[in-house]
C-alpha cells in the first residue's frame, strides 16, 4: 500500500483528459450542434469548465508532489518508430505547463460564457462554439506536448482554428481576406519552425524535449545553435505578431469578438513566448539567438505602441496593444527572465481578454459601432463593462497595485538590474506608450459626451456576458500578489523548470523603478484625460494638426503598403508570369509540341505503309543483303 | 568422281534467285506462292549438298524439316489465298492493299 503510493500517480490516468473534454466538446457541436441549439454554447462552456478544474486539481497535484517525480510524463501511444528514431504521443505537466493550461482553460472557460451571449443570434452559433473548443483542444496539446512533433501539431491546429475563426463571417470578402492573410503570413514563421524542427531531430536523433534539452551544450555548436533557435523564435515571431510578421493580428480583428479576446489576446499569440521559453536551453546555447529575441520584442513593442496610438477601431487599439505587450514579454525573454515572461503573460491573458470581451460589450451595446469616434459618454449607460474596461486599462497602463504594473515592473527592474540601461529606457518608453493609447481609448470610449445616435442609446449587455467581465476584471485586479516580488510565488513555482530570474546590482533601485514606473502611468494617463476626457481640448482640432504623423501611425508605419508593394506585388507578378507566360508557353508547349511532332512523323512516315505486299518483300530482300553485307566484311 | 559443291551452290543460287525475282515481280498470289518454295527448295538443296560434303546427316535432317514446314505452310497459305479469292473475286495482291498508311 505505501509503496504504491505514487507508483501510479492520478495524473497518469487524468492528464489526457485537460485536452479530450474540449475535443469531445467540438466534435458533439460540429455534428450535431445545429440540433443542440442554445445547448451548443452550454455544453461547450461546461466542458472548458470541467476542464479547468481538472486542470486546478492537476496543478495542487503537482504543487504536492516532489520535486524528484516531475515533470510528470505521460506516453498516450506510440506515435512514429523508425529504426531508432521515435515518437511517442507524449503529454508533459510540469510548472510551466501547468501554468499554461491553468491559463487557457481558465480564461477559455469564462470567454465561453461570454460567446454564449454575444453570439445568441448567430446562425452558425454551434459551429462558433465547435471551432472554438478545437481551438482549446490544439492549444492545450501545444502546451502539454513532451516534444517538438505534438508541440507543432498543437501549433499548426491553433493556426487553423484561427483561419476558421477569423473568416467566421466570412461573407463578408474583407474578413475571408483578413482569414487568408493571418495564414499565410504566419505559415512563413511555421514553415522556419518546421526546418528547425527537421535540423533539431537531425543533430539529436530525438524530439523529446528531456533528451533534446539534457544533451544541447554537447551537441550543438553555437553556430548551429544560432541557427535553431532562430529557426524555431521565426515561428514565434510569426504565432505572436512580432515585427517583421505582425500585420495579421490587426486584421484579424474581423473575427467574433470572443475569438479576438481568447485567441488574439490571452492564448494562441502567447504560444510564441510559451516556445521561447520551453526551448530557452537552445537560445541560451545559442547567446546571439536571445539577443535578437530581446532586440525584435523591444522594437515591437515600441512600434505596435505608436500604431495603437493612431487607431479608431476599438478593437484595432487593443490588437496593437498585444502586439506591443508580446514584445514585452519576448524581451523579458531575451533578459533570461522567463519567469518574469510567464508571468506577464499570465498577467496579459487576463486584462487583455477583460478589455477585448469589454470592447466586445461596447460594440454590443453600440449595434455594431467600432469606430472610437462615435462613442463617448457610455460610462452611464453601461456601468459594468466601464467599470471593468477600466480596471483592465488600468492594470494594462501599469498602475499599481494591478496585475499589470507588477508584471512590467519586474521586467524593467530586471533590464535595469542586469546593467542593461537602453533597454530600461526604451522600456519604459514602451508602457509611456501603452498608458497612452489605453487612457486615450478609455476616454474616447466612456468618457465626454456621446458622440453620436447610438452611443446616446447604447445598452448594457446581459448578465451571461457581464459576470465573465467582472471575474476577469477581478483577476487583473489580484493576479499581481502571485509575484510581489522577483522571487515570488509564480516565478517559484516555475523555477524549477526555466532557472532562477537573472540577477545584478546596476541601475536603479527596485523601489526607484517602481516609483518611476507608477508616477509615469499616473502621469500619462492624466494627460489622456485632459486631452480625451476632459472635454477642454480639441482633440479633433490637435488630430487634424498633427495629421501626418496620426496617419502614420493609423496606417502602422505603411508597412501594410510596404509589403504590398514589394512582397505582394511582385508575388502575384511572378504568380501570373508562372500561370500565363510559363504553364502556358512553356509547359504547356513542350506537351503541345510532342503531341504535334508525333503526329507530323506519323503522317511522313504513314507512306511507308504502301499496302503494296512486294514492297514489303522487297525490303525484306533488301534487309537481308544487308545483313549479308555486313556479315560478309566484318569476316 | 564426285560431282564439285560448287555445282550444287550454283544451281542453288540460280534457283534462289529465280524464286526472289518471282516473288517481287510476279502479282499473281498462286505464282508468289510457287516462287516462295522455290527459294525453300533452293535452300534445302544447299542443305543436302553441304550434308553430303561433312558426310554428316544434320543437313539432311533440317532439310526434312524444312519441307515438313513448308507443306503445313502450303496448306495454310492457299487457304488464305482462297479467301482472299472469295473476298474480292481476285488473287492479284496488288488488289489487296487495305493497309495502306
Amino acid at each position: 500500500m505505501i509503496a504504491t503510493v505514487y507508483a501510479k500517480p492520478l495524473a497518469f490516468y487524468l492528464l489526457w483528459v485537460v485536452p479530450a473534454l474540449p475535443l469531445v466538446g467540438a466534435a458533439v457541436n460540429l455534428f450535431i450542434g445545429r440540433r443542440l441549439g442554445r445547448a451548443a454554447g452550454w455544453l461547450a462552456s461546461a466542458l472548458m469548465a470541467l476542464s479547468f478544474a481538472l486542470s486546478a486539481y492537476l496543478t495542487l497535484w503537482l504543487i504536492g508532489t516532489p520535486e524528484r517525480l516531475l515533470p510528470h510524463v505521460t506516453r498516450l501511444f506510440d506515435w512514429i518508430s523508425v529504426g531508432s528514431f521515435e515518437v511517442g504521443l507524449d503529454l508533459r505537466l510540469d510548472q510551466l505547463s501547468a501554468t499554461m493550461i491553468l491559463v487557457v482553460t481558465g480564461v477559455g472557460a469564462l470567454i465561453h460564457l461570454y460567446a454564449i451571449g454575444y453570439m445568441r443570434d448567430d446562425p452558425r452559433y454551434g459551429r462558433f462554439f465547435a471551432y472554438l473548443n478545437l481551438f482549446v483542444f490544439f492549444m492545450l496539446l501545444l502546451v502539454l506536448g513532451q516534444n517538438f512533433l505534438v508541440l507543432y501539431v498543437g501549433w499548426e491546429g491553433v493556426g487553423l482554428c484561427s483561419y476558421l475563426l477569423i473568416g467566421f463571417w466570412f461573407d463578408k470578402t474583407e474578413n475571408a481576406n483578413a482569414a487568408k492573410k493571418a495564414f499565410v503570413t504566419t505559415r512563413i514563421g511555421d514553415t522556419a519552425m518546421l526546418i528547425g524542427l527537421a535540423l533539431i531531430a537531425v543533430k539529436f536523433g530525438t524530439l523529446d524535449f528531456d533528451r533534446v534539452f539534457g544533451s544541447a551544450a554537447g551537441v550543438l555548436t553555437s553556430g548551429s545553435a544560432t541557427l535553431i533557435a532562430l529557426l524555431l523564435f521565426a515561428g514565434a515571431v510569426g504565432k505572436s505578431a512580432q515585427v517583421p510578421l505582425h500585420v495579421w493580428l490587426p486584421d484579424a480583428m474581423a473575427g467574433p469578438t470572443p475569438v479576438s479576446a481568447l485567441i488574439h489576446a490571452a492564448t494562441m499569440v502567447t504560444a510564441g513566448v510559451y516556445l521561447v521559453v520551453r526551448t530557452h536551453v537552445l537560445f541560451e546555447v545559442s547567446g546571439v539567438a536571445l539577443t535578437v529575441v530581446l532586440v525584435v520584442g523591444l522594437v515591437t513593442a515600441l512600434y505596435a505602441g505608436t500604431c495603437a496610438l493612431g487607431q479608431d477601431d476599438i478593437k484595432r487599439v487593443l490588437a496593437y496593444s498585444t502586439v506591443s505587450q508580446l514584445g514585452y514579454m519576448f524581451f523579458a525573454a531575451g533578459m533570461r527572465a522567463y519567469t518574469a515572461a510567464m508571468f506577464m503573460l499570465v498577467a496579459h491573458a487576463f486584462y487583455k481578454a477583460l478589455m477585448f470581451l469589454g470592447a466586445g460589450s461596447v460594440i454590443h451595446g453600440m449595434h455594431e459601432e467600432q469606430d472610437m469616434k462615435r462613442m463617448g459618454g457610455l460610462v452611464g449607460r453601461m456601468p459594468v463593462t466601464a467599470i471593468t474596461v477600466i480596471v483592465g486599462a488600468l492594470a494594462l497602463a501599469g498602475t499599481p497595485p494591478l496585475a499589470g504594473f507588477f508584471a512590467k515592473d519586474q521586467i524593467l527592474e530586471i533590464a535595469s538590474h542586469t546593467g542593461r540601461v537602453w533597454v530600461y529606457v526604451l522600456g519604459t518608453l514602451g508602457s509611456v506608450l501603452s498608458a497612452a493609447y489605453i487612457g486615450r481609448l478609455v476616454f474616447l470610449t466612456f468618457f465626454g459626451r456621446p458622440r453620436s445616435e447610438q452611443a446616446e442609446h447604447a445598452h448594457e449587455s446581459t448578465p451571461v456576458m457581464l459576470w465573465p467581465l467582472v471575474v476577469l476584471a477581478a483577476g487583473a485586479a489580484v493576479v499581481g500578489v502571485l509575484n510581489l516580488t522577483p522571487e515570488g510565488r509564480l516565478a517559484g513555482f516555475i523555477e524549477p523548470v526555466v532557472g532562477l530570474v537573472p540577477e545584478g546590482e546596476a541601475g536603479l533601485s527596485a523601489a526607484a523603478i517602481s516609483v518611476i514606473g507608477a508616477a509615469i502611468a499616473l502621469a500619462v494617463l492624466t494627460l489622456m484625460y485632459l486631452t480625451y476626457g476632459s472635454g477642454r481640448v480639441d482633440w479633433l482640432a490637435l488630430r487634424v494638426r498633427l495629421g501626418s504623423i496620426q496617419r502614420l501611425f493609423a496606417n502602422g508605419w505603411y508597412v501594410d503598403q510596404a509589403y504590398a508593394a514589394l512582397i505582394v506585388a511582385p508575388g502575384k507578378a511572378a504568380a501570373a508570369y508562372a500561370a500565363y507566360v510559363v504553364d502556358v508557353k512553356i509547359i504547356d508547349g513542350a506537351v503541345n509540341g510532342l503531341g504535334g511532332g508525333t503526329r507530323r512523323l506519323a503522317a511522313a512516315s504513314r507512306r511507308l505503309q504502301t499496302g503494296l505486299v512486294r514492297n514489303y518483300a522487297l525490303a525484306f530482300l533488301a534487309g537481308g543483303v544487308a545483313v549479308l553485307v555486313y556479315v560478309g566484311l566484318r569476316l | 568422281m564426285r560431282t564439285p559443291i560448287s555445282y550444287f551452290l550454283i544451281l542453288s543460287g540460280v534457283l534462289f534467285a529465280i524464286g526472289t525475282v518471282g516473288v517481287l515481280v510476279r502479282r499473281n498470289a498462286l505464282l508468289i506462292f510457287m516462287s516462295v518454295e522455290l527459294q525453300l527448295n533452293a535452300v534445302n538443296l544447299a542443305l543436302v549438298a553441304f550434308s553430303r560434303l561433312h558426310g554428316n546427316l544434320t543437313g539432311q535432317v533440317l532439310a526434312f524439316f524444312s519441307m515438313v514446314v513448308a507443306a503445313a505452310e502450303v496448306v495454310v497459305g492457299l487457304a488464305i489465298i482462297v479467301a482472299v479469292y472469295r473476298r474480292g473475286r481476285t488473287v492479284n495482291v496488288d488488289a489487296a492493299r487495305e493497309l495502306a498508311g
